[in-house]
């Protein structure tokens, strides 16, 4: 592994790199604050690197100390994107390290949120890849399908971008779904299946995107697992890993490991077209079956615990949060994003693309820096 | 109303600059000018990524340390008249990382964007709704078309 | 020629060009509301806002210095721009046909160049401060790559520029020679003449396939969607055009839609022998080219993805091998 490590930091030097061109912290293709340098010999990108810490807020230095309620409702403000999750793994940690247990109405309840807010981070995602691509109307189109998600969470949220759902022990009870909300979010998710697999059609049709797509930005699958990429991004390369299996919360669901071969921007963008799918499988498999009885389970008591951790399938892969309970309050937070794993990848996906693809292979790997670079990191606990 | 006035209610430039929140206005402004739902087009005010050629700087989040000084490099860069609208709470006080236990201030956090560039209207919210950015684009109008 | 004559033609050329002004201003407002709206299903702006009253609006901006080695000469190349536009309009008018050499296809196709040209130039005078202006602490210790020399995106589009003017623009130079070949003669008065007795050069095999190849040289010529890599948002945003701002940017905004105009009359006066002139009834039959074009233009545009070079050589190879064959078919 060390040689490994080696042979990659040096194999740069030998090349002659003749310019740099560094894009950002604004620019028009990537939304987020962040600068990639792009070290281009005849517009052929050689090597990249991506500067982060623009984002750097330190939330859980500010966690530090808070009750634990207060920090749960904190952790959704890491990231506009996956809020739910970063709550959900908080709340999942406090419970875990409490040995609550949730009722199992609530239970589906988040797993439906979890499942809508998939659906929208990547919906999103690929609406933000075809305008890196050039392609506004299917960029249009789908920031038009992914209103009828955000639609949908605002019904059972409260809120468009943070809704906050999940409470210790159970989630709050502005999100109880009675069969109203069931009917409306059924009927969202019939439309949004029929609108996406019109524009899967489209899409995989279209020889124009193929050529841009095809065969660029490729991850191999072993500089994949070199790399430590997680999440759909490396699925995409081949490897058949979700969280999701391992989690207790998804036992009663059936659905499918989507996996791509080839690890360029298709195998991305269609992995993530796939993945909506199979979330859309899940609602409706939730709603279905959601059990009857309460919503909150009230009867726990708070006790000082170790470092508890615990792992969860974010849009982007793996999540992590630990911290320990002291007194009531959250003591060593630690919080490790998917995409500060990705970055490696999307540094090496850059290379050997043409410049114009260069944001394009970053994106590819979904990057959310605000996710990423929210940390302070307490070393010594 | 004089042609000047006329013409600058008729063709809005809106820059967006994002100066490290959570993303989440971030995604709704984006939304309110990208998505057919909302478009923002049809209130004549169209979307661009160039500073000399925006009329309407639109700031989300608080502005960190590493965000301050591009911030002012794209505000300095906006030809008079110009107009900045701070959306969504982190832009407008701080929001959750600004005061951080009590009044201790987080020392990673240079805003709110008051401090750091005249503001001209603010749009409260967190996230903000793409309805709320509409209003605030249209509630710095009138110092566009009333400046020299 | 008579004072009388020459008086009517300078009123002819001026009618023209307000003509071609007046129509030219609502041509981005057409493509953006009447199209590409109408295709993602949105209201879109009212059709005055992007042609007309963006360029009034930048008018009253204040006039800032831009960023530049010689700002003077960045600020006047968007006014060469649209003289070169207006030159060529000059040219395919019939009252300017005594001007025998300068009215040929060879004085277009140095207008046209001197109008590709100006990119370049555009793009290596600005220094923007969205690239290595921009105050970021990116070289810090233990950074890559500390000692590489950096360049600002527009030079990056001004290697784009160079190399569009090495390749890029032949299939507009094929499609001009297309009309050439079948009228025997390089001089617009002969290629009109030709049309009028033996019908347009449209309606034959030769110019369909002409007709095609222009457009495509024509959405090249004018940095379209798919053809756009020189002002791609990927990268490098506006490109040239990044520092042009108040009524130097109008200039731009203006110089786009006359464009446009310029470059569909050319091509009625080549495959229609419909020249422009206000004196003429046929001045309308110029006004729908250029609303067909553009709106052709911002279907494929709205449709397409940005191209680089892997899908750039192909299609500019496969489209000058049309042209060729176009050529090839005239003759027959």
């Amino acid at each position: 592994m060390d040689e490994d490590n080696k042979m990659t930091d040096e194999t740069p030097k030998k090349q002659v790199i003749e310019t740099e061109v560094p894009l950002g912290p604004v620019h028009s293709a990537a939304i987020e604050p962040y600068r990639v340098r792009l070290f281009v010999e005849d517009e052929i990108v050689k090597d990249a690197e991506i500067t982060i810490g623009v984002n750097h807020r330190g939330i859980e230095r500010i966690m530090e100390g808070l009750p634990v309620e207060k920090a749960n409702s904190l952790t959704e403000k890491i990231c506009g994107i996956c809020s739910n999750i970063h709550i959900w793994n908080s709340v999942l940690v406090a419970e875990k390290a409490l040995e609550i247990d949730v009722p199992e109405r609530a239970q589906y309840i988040r797993i439906i949120m979890a499942e809508l807010e998939r659906l929208h981070s990547h919906l999103l995602y690929l609406a933000h890849g075809n305008e890196v691509l050039g392609h506004e109307t299917f960029s249009m189109r789908l920031f038009y399908i992914r209103e009828t998600v955000m639609e949908l969470l605002r019904m059972v949220g409260g809120n468009r971008v943070q809704y906050g759902v999940p409470v210790i022990g159970g989630i709050r009870p502005r999100a109880e779904l009675d069969q109203m909300k069931i009917q409306k979010i059924e009927d969202g998710i019939n439309f949004l299946e029929e609108k996406l697999s019109n524009f899967a059609e489209r899409f995989i049709s279209d020889p124009m995107i193929m050529s841009r797509i095809t065969g660029v930005g490729v991850i191999k699958k072993e500089d994949a697992l070199r790399l430590a990429v997680s999440g759909p991004t490396l699925r995409a390369t081949g490897v058949a890993v979700d969280l999701r299996r391992d989690m207790k919360e998804y036992d009663p669901f059936d659905f499918d490991v989507i996996t791509q071969d080839d690890g360029d921007i298709k195998s991305n963008l269609l992995m993530r077209v796939l993945e909506n799918f199979e979330s859309i499988k899940i609602i409706r498999q939730a709603i279905n079956h959601l059990p009857e009885g309460s919503i909150t389970n009230r009867s726990w008591e708070m006790q000082d615990t170790p470092i508890t951790k615990n792992y969860v399938e974010a849009p982007r892969g793996k999540l992590y949060h630990s911290y320990a309970l002291n007194d009531g309050r959250v003591r060593h937070c630690i919080i490790r994003t998917p995409s500060i794993t990705n970055i490696g990848a999307m540094e090496y996906a850059c290379i050997g693309c043409h410049i114009t693809d260069a944001q394009l292979a970053v994106v590819q790997c979904d990057p959310c820096f605000t996710c990423t670079d929210r940390a302070i990191q307490i070393i010594q606990l | 109303m004089s042609l000047k006035s006329y013409s600058r209610a008729r063709a809005v430039h809106v820059m967006l600059v994002y100066t490290g929140g959570c993303n989440g206005c971030d995604i709704e402004i984006v939304n309110c000018v990208l998505s057919p739902r909302y478009d923002i087009e049809q209130y004549k005010i169209f979307l661009t990524w160039n500073p000399r050629e925006a009329d309407v700087l639109v700031v989300t989040g608080p502005v960190t340390r590493h965000n301050k000084e591009p911030l002012k490099a794209i505000y300095e860069a906006i030809p008079e008249p110009k107009a900045v609208i701070a959306a969504g709470a982190c832009a407008l006080m701080g929001g959750v990382y600004k005061n951080i236990h009590g009044d201790i201030p987080s020392e990673e956090i240079c805003g709110p964007v008051d401090e750091v560039i005249p503001v001209d209207a603010k749009v409260p919210g967190c996230a903000v709704r793409p309805e709320d950015v509409l209003a605030g684009a249209v509630a710095a109008l009138p110092l566009l078309l009333d400046a020299e | 020629m008579t004072v009388v004559d020459s008086l009517i033609a300078l009123i002819a050329v001026i009618g023209t060009l307000i003509v071609a002004f007046v129509v030219s201003v609502w041509l981005p407002g057409i493509e953006r509301k009447f199209v590409q709206a109408r295709i993602q299903q949105r209201i879109g702006p009212p059709i005055s806002s992007p042609g007309l009253m963006a360029p009034i609006k930048f008018f009253f901006k204040q006039i800032i210095n831009p960023n530049s080695p010689m700002p003077g000469l960045y600020n006047s190349l968007p006014i060469i721009g649209i003289i070169i536009s207006i030159l060529l309009l000059i040219i395919v008018m019939p009252q300017l046909y005594f001007l025998v050499a300068f009215a040929s296809v060879v004085a277009l196709v140095g207008l046209l160049k001197v109008e590709e040209i100006l990119y370049m130039f555009m793009g290596s005078l600005s220094k923007s401060v969205l690239s290595i202006r921009m105050p970021f602490p990116d070289l810090v210790k233990g950074a890559k790559h500390r000692d590489v020399p950096r360049s600002f995106v527009e030079e990056l589009s001004s290697m784009r520029a160079f190399r569009l003017i090495a390749f890029g623009s032949f299939p507009i130079y094929i499609a001009i020679f297309v009309p050439v070949a079948m009228a025997g003669s390089i001089f617009l008065n002969d290629i009109v003449a030709y049309q009028q007795l033996h019908g347009p050069v449209l309606f034959t095999l030769g110019g369909i396939l002409g007709a095609i190849v222009f457009f495509v040289g024509f959405m090249i010529l004018l940095n379209e969607y798919p053809f756009a890599i020189l002002k791609t948002k990927a990268d490098v945003i506006e490109g040239p055009l990044l520092e042009y701002a108040s009524k130097y940017r109008a200039y731009v905004y203006i110089s786009r839609g006359l464009l446009i105009f310029v470059l569909s009359s050319i091509f009625a006066t080549l495959f229609l022998g419909l020249p422009p002139t206000i004196l003429s009834w046929t001045i309308l039959i110029n006004i729908v080219v250029t609303l067909a074009f553009t709106i052709i233009m911002a279907i494929v545009s709205a449709f397409s993805p940005i191209f680089t070079y892997k899908q750039f050589y192909p299609v500019v190879a496969g489209v000058s091998i049309l042209g060729v064959l176009a050529i090839i078919a005239s003759f027959l």
